[in-house]
């Protein structure tokens, strides 16, 4: 196979007597030099998602605490700012006193605390991660036999769409923003009713994958032609064809029944506003949607975003907005903690608060979806007033079938975030024995909360 | 990285060469663990409360629709501009369009003088921490422990604004930017050498404070970890070298530095210090408390608020940044020697803590055995502001061109149907 491929080839095959073709990405060999448990007694599958909201939980300078529970183990009480959790608590575990270790690098404000947890390591930049989101490799170990490996979501409302998945570290998922489009998404085109009697396989995803099929000669005759770096190029490009191919697979192959699939009716439009009250009314929604699309089968992976990190929200009124309050609010010398703060956090959390009911809401097998989840959610900052990376306050909620012994309060000062994220990952059954680099690098599950 | 290692290489044959010459008597170390501008608190508790410094508690908050309006913008269009919902407004980076509240629309950020003195309620009190730098003991404040004639017009000054304002270790500013070199933004050591037999008790002594590349260490309930080894970071700038001696633990200057460069908590950087002098005491536990203090530059600490985005820092901080431009200028007590008269200084003094520590010399070959200078051995200072090139005239402009801020700007959105 001799063939000069150029920016305009196309790899071509044939299909049923008829020509089919597929585009390339642009690689550097186009550019010259100067180139810059069911009926099938099937088990009900286990999901995984990332919740984040901004502006982490209320501390005090004195060491006091507004969300921390004095006490540890099972059992543990509700402290002001986890009223929102009350209902679903022995399904929450919380974590106190784990923190991001930045080793020598900046703490980039409203950026380390995250990308540590999420990343395994303190980012060189803001804007960036050092390495790829952890939350990809459960999606790749939960989403191969979805519509979708993973979902992401923002429901702040911000200026412009936030997530922080990320395969690249460098670009980050690109999330629905409100309900209709998460709806489209999830029930919109090309949505099939597990629990339909007349389910049929759809021509068109036949047409789509048959054409893959079709170029997959000239696919590997193309790769033996070119350079490393477009190699790699070319790599990740079929990587995402072969998660295509996989999907639409999927999606030939008759669902199994899904009793608590019930799709939604499409949703209106929602107001556009970071008030925490808009942005807590679309969490729900969303997180209902979200909720419905995995008891559909859709996804078993996702990232849902309540607020950034440099939180825009605000309660409706006020001239403040709740990031500048955390900085500018001074501490009541009486109370020991920021009063307008500590009820902002009360009401951001009211968001967490929802999207754990909408999960909960759903029944699946002898319990819930929940139970048959692993949230794990967490913040950018621990005392947002001075943007500390130290006790992040970070839960794992749901019970990943069985496996997260759930309802503890975990206080380890000066422990690592990456002991949390590496429990959660072996929580799903990631494939995975240690996570993190340098100081956070960690083979150490929190075996408290494993069963 | 040649230099660097050509650098190393000599300072290792020096330390081979002059270890008879250069031995001292003693040596301790440490390493700077918590630092903050001497501002004594007249309060019982809280950090905003009225006390004997600021009988009426720290400067309000501002209502900044009112400061707009009387800055000639129409109230609707002063209602907006302070709306959250308001796409002009960056939850980031403030409302660039406060800048622009001068005279004919100036930018008072880097023009405050087009901007009349609002105004900055000082320190009323009489107590102060700090050193008396001009001999006068009837000029200044009382220290705490009773020494009359202490000079300290940064305190004065600035000793009622929230960000200053705190019980020790407790205000805001001083918990911002501790917490940022805790967890490895920059490191200080302080070397202390004498050739007496006494530590404690040693008329020639000399202290250093040097820079390290090496980060504090946290242990698992937050604090520092003594007993870290830190090496010497040669450096152009910052460096403090003392002539002192010791009296019973404490560590006094014995003659005014000329000239001191620290590391600043705060978004100023460079801490510079002309007759600057130390009073550190070893305590018990092995640890140093103490002031250092001299006269600072009055206009770097201005621009250092400036630069760290203008409209962030007058929401969060409570104060309108031309208020401290003018209050600095007329806090200003010094003019070096030489200069044309303007009082371009203030007195000033810094609270330090340090926890003891290993500090070497820069080829970490050995531990540090005599207090002498660095700065020839340094290389070139490539520094570069934290918000150089993001942050200009004191706001951050908007790069998507959507949201244009400046004296021409339209601040109401159109109604519909226009």
């Amino acid at each position: 196979m001799s063939k000069k491929f150029t920016r305009r080839s196309l790899l071509r095959g044939t299909l049923g007597g008829t020509a089919v073709c597929m585009g390339l990405p642009l690689l550097d060999v186009f550019l010259n030099s100067n180139a810059s448990a069911y009926a099938s007694g099937a088990r009900l599958p286990v999901r995984f998602g990332t919740y984040f909201w901004g502006l982490g939980l209320t501390d005090t300078p004195a060491g006091g605490t507004r969300w921390v529970p004095a006490t540890t183990g099972p059992g543990y009480e509700i402290t002001p700012e986890l009223k929102a959790i009350a209902a679903v608590k022995d399904k929450v575990s919380v974590f106190s006193g784990f923190r991001a270790i930045p080793e020598g690098r900046a703490n980039l404000v409203h950026w380390s605390g995250h990308a540590s947890i999420l990343s395994g390591v303190a980012p060189t930049a803001s804007g960036s991660f050092d390495e790829a989101s952890f939350d990809t490799r459960v999606a790749d170990a939960l989403g191969g036999a979805t519509r979708f490996k993973s979902v992401d979501i923002d429901a702040s409302m911000s200026r412009t769409p936030v997530s922080y998945s990320t395969r690249s570290g460098k670009t980050f998922a690109s999330p629905e923003v409100n309900p209709l489009g998460l709806y489209t998404r999830l029930f919109g085109a090309g949505f099939q009713d597990p629990n339909s009697d007349n389910w049929q396989p759809d021509p068109s995803i036949m047409l789509r994958q048959s054409v893959l099929s079709a170029v997959k000669e000239q696919r590997q005759a193309l790769m033996s032609t070119v350079g490393q770096a477009d190699r790699i190029k070319l790599d990740q490009f079929f990587s995402s064809v072969r998660d295509m191919e996989n999907q639409l697979a999927v999606q030939l192959e008759r669902p199994e029944k899904r009793e608590a699939c019930n799709p939604p009716v499409e949703p209106g439009e929602l107001p556009r506003g970071a008030s925490v009250d808009v942005v807590n009314e679309n969490t729900r929604l969303m997180a209902r949607l979200l909720a419905m699309g995995m008891a559909c089968d859709q996804t078993r992976a996702f990232n849902f975003v309540h607020t950034s990190g440099a939180s825009e929200t605000y309660m409706a009124g006020n001239s403040k907005i709740y990031h500048q309050i955390t900085h500018d609010e001074p501490t009541d010398a009486k109370l020991g903690y920021q009063p307008e703060t500590s009820r902002l956090a009360e009401q951001v959390m009211e968001g967490f608060g929802a999207f754990l009911e909408e999960l909960d809401a759903v029944p699946e097998g002898d319990g819930t979806l929940l139970d048959n989840t692993l949230v794990m959610a967490f913040s950018d900052t621990g005392y947002a007033k001075i943007h500390s990376i130290d006790n992040i306050p970070m839960f794992l909620a749901g019970g990943a079938g069985g496996r997260h012994r759930a309802g503890q309060h975990i206080h380890q000062p000066g422990e690592p975030v990456t002991r949390v994220s590496l429990t959660a990952m072996q929580l799903v059954d990631t494939p995975v024995g240690e996570f993190g680099r340098g100081t956070m690098k960690t083979a150490r599950p929190v075996s408290e909360v494993m069963a | 990285m040649q230099r660097k290692q050509a650098v190393l290489q000599g300072l290792l044959l020096a330390g081979l060469l002059l270890p008879a010459l250069a031995h001292a008597g003693w040596t301790r170390s440490w390493v700077i663990e918590w630092n903050e501008p001497a501002m004594y608190y007249g309060a019982d508790s809280g950090v905003i409360d009225p006390g004997s410094d600021c009988p009426a508690g720290t400067n309000p908050e501002i209502d900044w629709v009112e400061v707009l309006v009387r800055a000639g913008y129409s109230r609707a269009e002063a209602e907006w501009l302070r709306d959250p919902a308001n796409p002009t407004r960056s939850p980031r980076n403030g409302q660039n369009q406060m800048a622009f509240r001068g005279e004919g629309r100036a930018n008072v950020y880097t023009h405050p003088e087009t901007y009349p003195d609002p105004g900055l309620t000082g320190v009323s009190g009489d107590i102060g921490e700090g050193f008396d730098l001009d001999g006068d003991p009837g000029n200044g404040f009382v220290s705490p422990e009773g020494e009359r004639g202490i000079d300290n017009a940064f305190y004065r000054t600035l000793g009622c604004w929230k960000t200053y304002r705190g019980p020790h270790r407790l205000s805001g500013g001083a918990l911002t930017f501790n917490d940022a070199m805790r967890n490895g933004g920059w490191t200080m050591v302080i070397v202390a050498s004498g050739e007496g037999d006494d530590e404690r008790n040693d008329d020639n002594v000399r202290v250093g404070i040097y820079l390290s590349e090496d980060k504090l260490v946290k242990g698992g309930n937050g604090e520092i970890v003594a007993d870290y080894t830190f090496r010497i970071q040669p450096h152009q700038v910052f460096e403090g070298i003392f002539a002192a001696r010791t009296e019973g633990g404490v560590i006094h200057s014995t003659e005014p530095s000329p000239r001191v460069v620290l590391r600043d908590p705060s978004f100023t950087r460079e801490l510079e210090l002309l007759q600057a002098r130390l009073r550190l005491t070893m305590q018990a536990d092995g640890s140093l408390q103490g002031l250092i203090g001299g006269y600072r530059p009055w206009m770097p600490v201005y621009q250092g608020w400036v630069d760290a985005r203008g409209p962030v820092i007058e929401s969060l901080t409570w104060v309108e940044l031309p208020g401290v431009y003018y209050a600095l200028q007329r806090g200003a007590d010094y003019s070096p020697p030489g200069s044309d008269g303007e009082r371009t200084h203030i007195s000033y003094a810094l609270r330090v803590d340090a926890v003891p520590a290993f500090v070497m010399e820069p080829d970490a070959s050995r531990e540090v055995a005599q207090v002498r200078s660095y700065r020839d051995v340094a290389e070139e200072d490539n520094y570069k502001a934290p918000f150089a090139g993001y942050v200009v005239n004191g706001i951050v402009p908007d790069r998507s061109g959507k949201y244009y801020a400046g004296p021409d700007a339209v601040i109401l959105p159109p109604q519909s149907g226009e």
